[in-house]
């Protein structure tokens, strides 16, 4: 398989680059104990021939669910198994459609990427009720087996220390909130709120923004550019956040267009343009959390393989690593994803 | 022959002589009826079934393929999923039938999408606030019934062209809805939402049967009182209808005030079936015109109907549902079933031209 060599090459060494990080964090240290889970991915897979499996993800219209659904897919085929595509197009009704149809289907295993809890999961739990193994990406659940899935607690809260710590720890942020429903957003906000606790100079401009899909990122743009037109002072804000970067390209390219390129953005996901940004000296994207959403897909697939084959002992979450890429690291970072 | 289907086939053949129409691409299907000749006699009987034939085929490929696609759990599946595509459908159908089937100037509820959207925050909201049932549910239908009075008093005494201020209502209630979602999903759970997730009788699903039940009452209210006749007249034939004393604004305005209550009552539904109101209720304008439109397939004459507008529905539905059963990627799915649509439409209409044809 083409991608598993880099992507392997790539875990390594942000293994690495992980445990510099995680002297400096204490929530570091559970993150990267986790690692011995995905490690065991050296070892032989267990083959899924004659297994089905259904791929059914929220939507791919993003960097990290189209990387994330990809690498299930060619896994899949990969060990052998017959992948079911249902990707729902952002659209609940429909993928809580394909998820009932599943009910009828009754594939081997159902792997559910993203989505809002409070939608997919009763969904979820009738699957399990009917004896089909659920597991997941990016979404935590009672009613899976195991989500492959980034540290959000750990990035969400290395993120947020970054964003403190480059506005002095102080000042007014702006914060994108949208996605409340979707738990790896809602960890990730609430270790910004957890961090802010410490740091009472750093205030959340009230309201908070709402992030939309689709045209996230002309939304965004029209959003910041219109807020900065309420903030006109340089220094009334000084850094904007989203749970995830597509916000934050548009938000970024608004800074940019309004040259108030003092205050800095920050998101998560690691997508190859917002990355870019963070590069880039002058453009004003301070870091982005960049995840690894093939290896995320990859490692889901191979939960199930190992699952459908016997394997009892899986941890409730496989958490692979996530780094957060600033003004300094950023070209690393990309080498080290393969974005070069 | 009933009542209803004798006076459609003299509106049919009078529009075929004094009023031409833009949506109109097929001459009656009376007028090869009325031709000479075993052929097309056979040709305007398939012309008939020929929407029908084209589901039980669909219907047969699928049970052959997938035995498990006509098992009673997965009928009730697929009525479940096509209920609020289905009711919306229903809704629009009304608004056709007395509307006229003009493209531009005849009836259409463009709004219908954004009622669901609508009617589905103002549920899950009370829901959230705390709200019983029967709040929530009164709430709901008010929603809906008042969206409908709306698009009825533009249409009916401002005169505004349909296609125009159903728009205009569409989006009223699209704003309305994301000042109250504040464009998040708002979970909601309630007894009544437990309720009709459950399976009810025949192992169908209640969702579905609500489909089936507000079938049931649009059909036999249509097809077997003076209020169904006198709808398809207004549609069909207002001047006539006028002569005939039928106070045509009145049949207008009810089709767009019983179009806002099932936009009320498909809210409801859709809370049920993602346990949410969740945004993106915009994405089913095309699929409930689609509906009503395809559904002029099921019916003997190409008029809008309302059996014809529950098969439609659950056509569409079976076809997500038997392709996904055939582990047919979801990429797949849309086009396949644009072009098993236009393959419908086309057989159909392509019949009625030929059998038209002297």
């Amino acid at each position: 398989m083409e991608s598993s060599a880099p992507a392997r090459i790539a875990r390594r060494s942000l293994l690495k680059t992980g445990a510099a990080l995680a002297g400096a964090l204490t929530l570091g240290g559970p993150a990267l104990a986790q690692e011995a889970a995905p490690a065991a991915a050296d070892a032989p897979v267990p083959s899924l021939k004659g297994k089905t499996i259904a791929i059914s993800v929220a939507g791919t219209d993003h960097f990290f669910d189209l990387k994330a659904y990809q690498a299930q897919i060619e896994t899949v085929k990969e060990l052998g198994g017959t992948p079911i595509g249902l990707d729902g197009g952002r659209n609940d009704k429909a993928i809580v459609s394909q998820l009932q149809t599943l009910l009828t289907q009754k594939p081997d295993a159902v792997i559910q990427t993203l989505g809002t809890l409070t939608v997919v999961d009763p969904w979820l739990k009738k699957l399990r009720q009917a004896d089909i193994p659920v597991f997941s990406v990016d979404l935590p659940s009672t009613n899976v087996i195991n989500t492959a899935t980034s540290d959000n607690f750990s990035l969400g809260a290395q993120l947020a220390l970054q964003l403190v710590s480059d506005i002095g720890g102080k000042g007014n942020i702006v914060v994108f909130n949208g996605f409340a429903g979707v738990p790896v957003c809602e960890i990730r906000y609430n270790q910004l709120r957890h961090v802010l606790k410490y740091y009472p100079e750093v205030k959340i401009v009230q309201p908070e923004l709402r992030d939309v899909i689709p045209n996230t990122v002309q939304d965004a743009y029209a959003q910041i550019t219109a807020l900065l037109s309420k903030y006109p002072e340089k220094g009334s804000i000084s850094a904007i956040w989203s749970a995830w970067d597509i916000p934050q390209l548009g938000a970024t390219q608004a800074l940019i267009a309004a040259g108030r390129t003092e205050i800095l953005t920050y998101g998560v996901d690691g997508t190859p343009e917002v990355l870019a940004l963070v590069k880039d000296p002058k453009a004003p994207a301070g870091a982005v959390a960049a995840q690894q959403p093939s290896l995320i897909g990859r490692t889901a697939v191979l939960n199930v393989a190992r699952y459908l084959n016997g394997d009892t002992s899986l941890p409730s979450q496989t958490f692979l690593p996530a780094i957060v890429a600033n003004k300094k690291n950023a070209a690393d970072v990309q080498k080290q994803l393969g974005q070069v | 022959m009933s009542l209803e289907s004798s006076f459609e086939s003299s509106l049919a053949a009078s529009q075929a002589l004094h009023l031409p129409r833009a949506g109109r691409q097929a001459p009656p299907p009376e007028a090869a009826a009325s031709a000479p000749g075993l052929s097309r006699g056979a040709l305007a009987g398939l012309l008939r079934f020929a929407g029908l034939l084209a589901l039980l085929a669909v219907v047969a490929f699928f049970a052959v393929r997938v035995p498990s696609f006509l098992t009673p759990g997965n009928i009730g599946l697929i009525l479940s999923q096509s209920a609020v595509l289905g009711i919306l459908g229903l809704g629009l159908t009304l608004v056709l039938i007395t509307g006229g089937s003009d493209v531009i100037r005849g009836g259409i509820d463009l709004s219908l999408a954004g009622t669901l959207g609508l009617a589905a925050a103002v549920f899950a909201t009370l829901n959230q606030a705390g709200y019983g049932d029967a709040a929530c549910v009164a709430a709901t239908l008010a929603t809906g019934l008042a969206v409908g009075a709306l698009n009825a008093l533009s249409v009916t005494w401002l005169r505004i062209l349909p296609l125009l201020a159903t728009l205009a209502v569409m989006n009223i209630c699209a704003g309305l809805e994301l000042v109250l979602t504040e464009n998040t999903t708002v979970p909601a759970a309630a007894p009544l939402i437990d309720a009709l997730n459950l399976a009810g009788p025949f192992d169908l699903p209640v969702i579905g049967l609500v489909l089936v039940a507000a079938w049931l009452v649009l059909a036999v209210t249509l097809r077997f009182t003076p209020v169904g006749l006198r709808a398809y007249a207004v549609g069909g034939h207002p001047e006539a209808a006028r002569a005939a004393g039928i106070a045509l604004n009145r049949y207008v305005a009810g089709s767009y005030i019983v179009a806002g209550l099932l936009g009320g009552v498909a809210g409801i539904l859709s809370v049920a079936f993602l346990n949410a109101a969740t945004s993106g209720s915009a994405d089913m304008l095309l699929p409930v015109i689609a509906t009503a439109f395809l559904g002029r397939m099921f019916s003997r004459r190409l008029v809008p109907s309302v059996t014809g507008t529950l098969l439609a529905a659950v056509f569409l539905g079976a076809l997500a549902n038997g392709f996904q059963l055939l582990h047919v990627s979801s990429y797949w799915v849309n086009g396949i079933e644009g072009a098993l649509i236009l393959a419908v439409v086309g057989v159909t209409s392509g019949l009625a031209q030929r059998g038209a044809r002297p």
